[in-house]
């Protein structure tokens, strides 16, 4: 009896099997590498979700060429050497004529380097650092503008408004803080602003009186600082309280343009200003319906890293319709030809600069308008007008 | 000049506030270290643990953090106790290689507590935005015309005026009551208080106890103005062994000073070298307090006294 059980399993599995390949043969099948364990996993998990709600609308109207998406995601644990091994199975094992995904650059660098070996074409969605497009790979293509570009958006603002003379840079000590720090420091001499006050901090500070009131001895006009979620809303609690009168208190993306800030920081963070990629009022197409469907699903709005997986997916799916045949070189050709709108902004892979097959576009800037983020530049973009001058500490109430 | 005034003026002040907090969480570690020989390495942890309690009462049922420490403080009594008693007096019993068996038992129970906690509550951040947080005096609303402006955080300012009396109940405890004389007595030699007939494995778990109510008190004192997540322990373990080993190893009226020796050390660097380099001014500190004064504050205290 036992011995028949156990073929019955056997054959069954067979049958199971067979059918799964062959409902396969009609899906487009993809891997995405995700750091969904580890340190980085909140931000896999958003972007996990965010392939999820771009797969059903694809799938919904049709699929690619008549061919449903599945997706499937192997978690890197946000360690490079894992990602490297994820990239290398996905080509040499399962065929997979073209690579996308990943959260962090040092990840997402390990992935380019196996992709332009084996020439296949890898789409990086969120990886910042400068130099993966610096290199002159031919199969590698960036969506997410560089680091060093970030604060281009703050900066104009800075030239048409608020004209300072003088900064004060306040940054983590981490690859994002540092790069950051560095790339403002030069476009501020750039700009003619003096560079009072340069200072970093370890992650996990509990006080920044000490350096900040060093800063307000220096009296500078702009305060920027780049700082991750907790440590953004201490800094503004703690300029608050020292009244600190800067002209403008600026973020750096990362943990100044994000919900919590807000509800951490409460009547500190008002008026502060952030750089940011993307915002959930966008006026880009499509932006402001998947940042509701988001919320309605999972409870908050998805930060930038979000509308990136979700238009990822789109930029996907634009390119395999025009590749003439799904193989590497073809998808390549294609990749190279894009240029659409998504919900995350106009995607166009450029040679310039020296950068290779990236996408340039315009950064925002929000401000912090009766206690919600407002985008407030560029104009063109823009959900309020900025608020300027801002009153000082002390006559806040 | 002024405006240089005002910068050592505040620096002095943010680090005496600091200060005050370090030496509540050093307290507990030394109290444990002088009971029982041992380091306990889970101290942060059992901090991070009273953390999340303040943390869910707060977000709940809306209990202020302040508050928050009559029911927290108790509970973690209860859960030191716990640990002394199931945990760390079996393994004292045990025959080993390694002669500080309970100490690897304190790292232990510090990945266990830290991983559970993000097993549950996820390795996100939290905090429990309070509504006085940025609140603070201001020189300039007393005295008009002050040539400088000088500001103290509300917040800090009461979680430092709460440290001192927990400090001063402490000393109370310890050198007037029969239990504290007990625990002392303990701690000067374990078999004197024996034969004295003092109940010697009940004193290490009433320590373990107090130790870990002490540093729950820190934690509740801290979490209105940081923030939490599981593994902030490690941070706060190391700050506490810096201070312990300043203050003398195991000696109270050490690990306060040593507290606060750290707090002001750290905003002076913060504000005249740089804040990158506080935590490393903190091990140089501790470096230079084991090959220069190895017995730490106390041993400068009991030479004075001596009048040596």
């Amino acid at each position: 009896m036992r011995h028949f059980t156990f073929v019955a399993t056997v054959i069954s599995i067979f049958i199971l099997a067979i059918c799964t390949t062959q409902v396969l043969a009609q899906e487009a099948r993809f891997a995405i590498p995700l750091p969904l364990t580890g340190t980085n996993a909140k931000f896999g998990e958003i972007e996990k979700k965010s392939y999820e709600i771009a797969m059903e609308e694809i799938n919904a109207a049709g699929g690619i060429k008549g061919r449903k998406i599945a997706l499937e995601f192997e978690d890197s644990q946000g360690k490079p050497e894992i990602s490297r091994s994820i990239a290398e199975k996905l080509i040499d094992v399962k065929k997979q004529p073209v690579i996308f995904g990943e959260y962090s650059s040092s990840s997402s660098k390990a992935i380019a380097a196996v992709a332009e070996e084996r020439k296949v074409p890898y789409l990086v969605v969120t990886g910042a650092t400068d130099d993966i497009t610096q290199q002159n790979y031919k199969y590698v293509f960036r969506m997410n503008p560089t680091n060093a570009y970030y604060a281009v958006g703050l900066l104009s603002l800075f030239k048409e408004v608020v004209k300072p003379k003088s900064i004060a840079i306040l940054y983590e000590s981490s690859d994002f803080g540092t790069s950051g720090a560095e790339d403002m420091a030069k476009q501020s001499e750039k700009f003619g602003m003096k560079v009072l006050v340069k200072e970093q901090y370890e992650k996990g500070a509990v006080d920044f009186r000490p350096i900040l009131s060093k800063v307000k001895a220096a009296r500078p006009d702009v305060i920027y600082m780049v700082s991750y979620v907790m440590d953004a809303a201490l800094l503004m609690r703690q300029i608050k309280e020292l009244r600190i009168d800067a002209n403008l208190y600026a973020g750096g993306a990362a943990g100044f343009a994000i919900p919590e800030f807000i509800q951490n920081a409460k009547e500190a963070s008002e008026l502060v200003m952030t750089a940011t990629l993307w915002s959930p009022q966008i006026k880009y197409p499509g932006a402001v319906e998947y940042a509701e469907k988001y919320k309605k699903r999972h409870g908050d709005y998805p930060s930038y890293h979000g509308a990136e997986a979700y238009s990822a997916l789109f930029v996907m799916k634009d390119v395999l319709t025009r590749a003439k045949a799904w193989a590497p070189d073809d998808i390549r050709v294609a990749m190279k030809a894009t240029s659409m709108m998504t919900a995350f902004g106009p995607i166009k892979f450029e040679d310039k600069e020296g950068y290779t097959n990236q996408n340039f576009m315009d950064t925002l800037v929000m401000q912090v308008i009766k206690g919600k983020h407002e985008t407030i530049w560029p104009q063109k973009y823009a959900s309020a007008k900025y608020v300027y001058p801002i009153p000082k500490w002390r006559e806040r109430n | 000049m002024a405006a240089q005034v005002e910068l050592f003026l505040q620096t002095l002040i943010a680090g005496f506030l600091l200060g005050g907090l370090y030496a509540l969480i050093g307290l507990g570690m030394a109290l444990i270290m002088g009971v029982m020989r041992i380091i306990n390495l889970a101290h942060g942890d059992l901090m991070m643990v009273a953390m999340y309690l303040a943390y869910w009462l707060f977000t709940l049922l809306g209990v202020d953090p302040y508050i928050s420490v009559f029911v927290v403080v108790p509970l973690l009594f209860l859960f030191g106790c716990a640990l002394q008693k199931f945990l760390i007096t079996p393994v004292m019993k045990v025959e080993s290689i390694l002669p500080h068996n309970q100490v690897i038992l304190t790292v232990g129970m510090a990945m266990v507590l830290s991983n559970l906690a993000t097993v549950f509550f996820t390795g996100n951040y939290r905090s429990t935005p309070v509504n006085y947080a940025s609140n603070a005096w201001y020189l300039t609303d007393y005295w008009k015309n002050a040539p400088i402006e000088l500001s103290l955080s509300m917040p800090w300012s009461l979680s430092f005026l709460c440290a001192f009396i927990i400090t001063v109940a402490l000393w109370f405890f310890l050198t007037k009551t029969d239990t504290g004389k007990s625990i002392r007595a303990t701690a000067q030699d374990v078999d004197a208080a024996t034969l004295m007939g003092v109940n010697t494995n009940r004193m290490r778990m009433l320590t373990f106890g107090i130790g870990s109510a002490l540093v729950a008190c820190a934690g509740c004192l801290f979490i209105p103005i940081y923030y939490l997540y599981p593994a902030l322990g490690k941070q706060f373990t190391n700050i506490g062994f810096v201070i312990t080993v300043l203050g003398g190893m195991g000696s109270t009226e050490g690990a306060i000073i040593g507290g606060m020796i750290l707090g002001i050390f750290e905003s002076m660097t913060a504000t005249y070298v740089g804040m990158g380099w506080a935590p490393l001014g903190r091990f140089a500190i501790f470096v230079a307090a084991l090959v220069f004064v190895p017995g730490g504050v106390a041993s400068l205290i009991r030479r004075k006294r001596l009048g040596r």
